[in-house]
């Protein structure tokens, strides 16, 4: 797959494979983002208006970093099941510690607030699953529960308001050079992790171990803290995506994070990132977030029912799970 | 060829080792259910401990109708995950059975007045064919793509629940027969509730099944080693769309039963189904890479858990942190199975 000669050998072999084939193949989800904007434009025209494509860049770019959180893990052949629970704990938690704190350098103490606890639940699972080795897929099912009962609790299960009108000033409202922040902040974020996965050591361990976790220790690299890290370092790429939501709606929510879960999973597995790990990218988390995101910008202008939208989330994550499929076979 | 040399590295240190065995009283008691039975016995001291109430005949009532409501969707789980598999959407499937038992016998009672028995049976075969359906789905999804059964299942949960939330909005749906919710939800036999002995049945069953039947020693053989199960002749996709369908099919029945129970068919019900019936499977020793489990350490789980539960409503702990109990005690689980398997040196 890395050999480009061999590849390029096999695309000669293939006879069905022609360029326009192979072109559609190639950027397909570039192409499903174009022909879903034009055919919700179809029915809605206001899809296609620009205060929409803002508004869909601004969703798309708290989708992204859960989604960017999300691959970090997926990489290594793991998973975090608890990334939703982390962002209704960590809005919940950086609210009352602004609150307690009053005026606007306690946004501060937010912000650290928020980051200790989604380092601490990114610990907890590190541990878990590098240490003991506990299967990924259980032990953050296990700490999502965890995770949710304090997130419900700590505030009696009220949202926490009050909080200093300059967080959501700063955090949500401002525009430096008419951009968003949201945006320039999910920018940022995607391209200091581009370079952390293609230019360290770190990054290109996480292939390796997620590739081929046998090989990873022949090859001399300690995945236990190489595994430990990512699980904190997506966990605070989650409270990163939390603070901006709190920011957003301006109150520490204990149901922030109900649904993020599956819409972030939904976005790195469209976008291409397997889950038998080493696959995928920051990109494919980047465009697969941006294609849920219109997809669901586009169902709720027409109108669809919610729930409707849960049911075409599920089907599209079966999906593009049975694409990436033959994808490999190919 | 990463397995050929870890396995040469291996081998002299092994025959360093002192005999493996050497622990054997500890690790066979551990392998027999004694981690479940160990749980069980110190949940149910220190609950009558804590609170003479626990021992109450109507609270006992209580914890054994509880418990049947647990044990049989556990054993649905365990049924997959013996195969090699997961359920994720065991509790959607429950919701999604009761909206549909509540849902035939609303609009059955404008076509068949009075006939509630006829009602309460053609209920059960729609639920029973919407599980077998879903169970379907599930294994031709794993099986004909080879997907992961635990992202195929996930996916599915939030199929499931966004069409059983869509038909009703989340409101319950009242109309539900008389009979059935007098005499399935709150009956008895031998002054056992009539849920209670349906899920003792289909633990022998599931007993059976697995000591005496082809199917059962075909279920461990796939969860153990999917290749080598083919290559000996067993018909490894027939077997594992089984263990779906049959998983399926139970949590259906669980929606059927709780419906009775309920008095309406509810579409929020089992949200915390999947974590608490694979918390029941691991706490019964059923292994996470297939192949390893037996339904009577199973049914200890769900007792264990059904007795932690009601340990926790008697002293008045916030039911938000019966769901902190519920994850910790899995992962607690989880880390004795692995730290064991880790000094067995697996």
């Amino acid at each position: 797959m890395s050999n480009p000669s061999t590849a390029k050998a096999e695309a000669a072999s293939r006879p069905a494979a022609t360029p326009l084939l192979d072109f559609i193949r190639a950027a397909r989800l570039p192409l499903a983002i174009v022909v879903t904007l034009v055919l919700f434009g179809l029915v809605e025209p206001r899809v296609l208006s620009f205060g929409n494509f803002r508004n869909i860049a601004v969703q798309a770019s708290y989708l992204a970093i859960f989604a960017m959180a999300q691959t970090v893990v997926i990489l290594t052949r793991g998973f975090d099941l608890s990334l939703g629970y982390t962002v209704s704990l960590v809005s919940v938690v950086a609210s009352m510690a602004m609150v307690a704190g009053g005026g606007d350098a306690s946004i501060v103490y937010g912000l650290c607030a928020g980051l200790l606890v989604a380092l601490l639940i990114g610990a907890a699972n590190g541990v878990l699953i590098a240490g003991i080795g506990i299967n990924p897929l259980v032990t953050t099912l296990g700490m999502s529960y965890v995770v949710l009962a304090f997130a419900s609790t700590v505030s009696g299960g009220f949202p926490v308001t009050g909080l200093p009108p300059a967080f959501n000033a700063i955090f949500a409202q401002s525009a430096p050079l008419g951009l968003p922040t949201p945006i320039w902040i999910a920018a940022l974020t995607f391209v200091l992790l581009y370079l952390v996965l293609k230019a360290t050591r770190f990054g290109r361990s996480l292939y390796i171990v997620g590739a081929n976790p046998k090989a990873a220790v022949a090859a001399g690299i300690r995945t236990v803290p190489v595994l430990l890290i990512a699980y904190m370092l997506c966990s605070a790429l989650t409270a990163l995506g939390a603070l901006l939501l709190t920011a957003r709606t301006g109150s520490g929510e204990p149901n922030l994070g109900g649904n993020l879960t599956l819409q972030a999973i939904a976005a790195a597995v469209v976008g291409g990132v397997r889950l038998s790990g080493g696959e995928g990218g920051m990109g494919s988390a980047l465009f697969g977030a941006l294609f849920v995101t219109v997809l669901s910008n586009g169902m709720n202008l027409v109108q669809i029912d919610g729930y409707l939208q849960q049911i075409c989330l599920g089907v599209i994550i079966i999906a593009s799970l049975i694409v990436s499929r033959d994808d490999a076979r190919r | 060829m990463s397995s050929g040399a870890t396995a040469t590295a291996a081998a002299p240190v092994k025959a360093e080792r002192p005999a493996p065995h050497k622990a054997g009283l500890l690790d066979r008691f551990l392998m027999q259910g004694g981690i479940v039975i160990t749980f069980l016995l110190v949940a149910v001291v220190a609950t009558a401990i804590m609170e003479p109430r626990f021992l109450n005949r109507l609270n006992l009532l209580n914890v054994m109708r509880n418990f049947a409501f647990l044990l049989i969707p556990s054993l649905a789980q365990m049924l997959v995950m013996t195969a090699g598999g997961f359920d994720l959407s065991v509790g959607a499937v429950l919701a999604i059975s009761s909206v549909v038992t509540a849902t035939v016998m609303l609009v059955g009672a404008q076509y068949l007045p009075g006939m509630e028995w006829a009602l309460i049976l053609l209920s059960l075969v729609a639920v029973i064919g919407v599980g077998a359906l879903v169970g379907l789905v599930n294994a031709w999804l794993v099986t004909g793509f080879s997907l992961s059964p635990f992202m195929v299942t996930l996916a599915m949960m939030s199929v499931l629940v966004g069409i059983a939330l869509y038909f009703t909005q989340g409101i319950p749906i009242y109309g539900v027969a008389e009979s059935f919710v007098s005499g399935v939800g709150r009956g008895q036999i031998l002054g056992l509730p009539v849920v209670l002995v349906i899920s003792l049945v289909i633990l022998a069953a599931c007993i059976v099944l697995q000591r005496f039947t082809a199917l059962g020693r075909h279920i461990y053989a796939v969860g153990s080693d999917l290749r080598s199960a083919r290559l000996s002749g067993v018909a490894t996709g027939r077997t594992l769309a089984v263990a779906y369908l049959l998983a399926s099919v139970l949590a259906a029945l669980t929606g059927f039963l709780m419906t009775a129970r309920l008095g309406s068919g509810q579409s929020t019900i089992g949200e915390t189904l999947a974590l608490q019936t694979i918390a029941a499977a691991v706490i019964g020793g059923v292994s996470l890479r297939g192949g390893v489990g037996r339904a009577e350490h199973v049914a200890l789980a769900a007792l264990f858990l059904a007795v932690v539960a009601n340990a926790m409503n008697l002293t008045q702990v916030d039911s938000k942190f019966q769901t902190l109990v519920l994850g910790a005690v899995l992962i607690v689980a989880l880390a004795i199975e692995r730290l064991l398997l880790r000094r067995r040196g697996a």
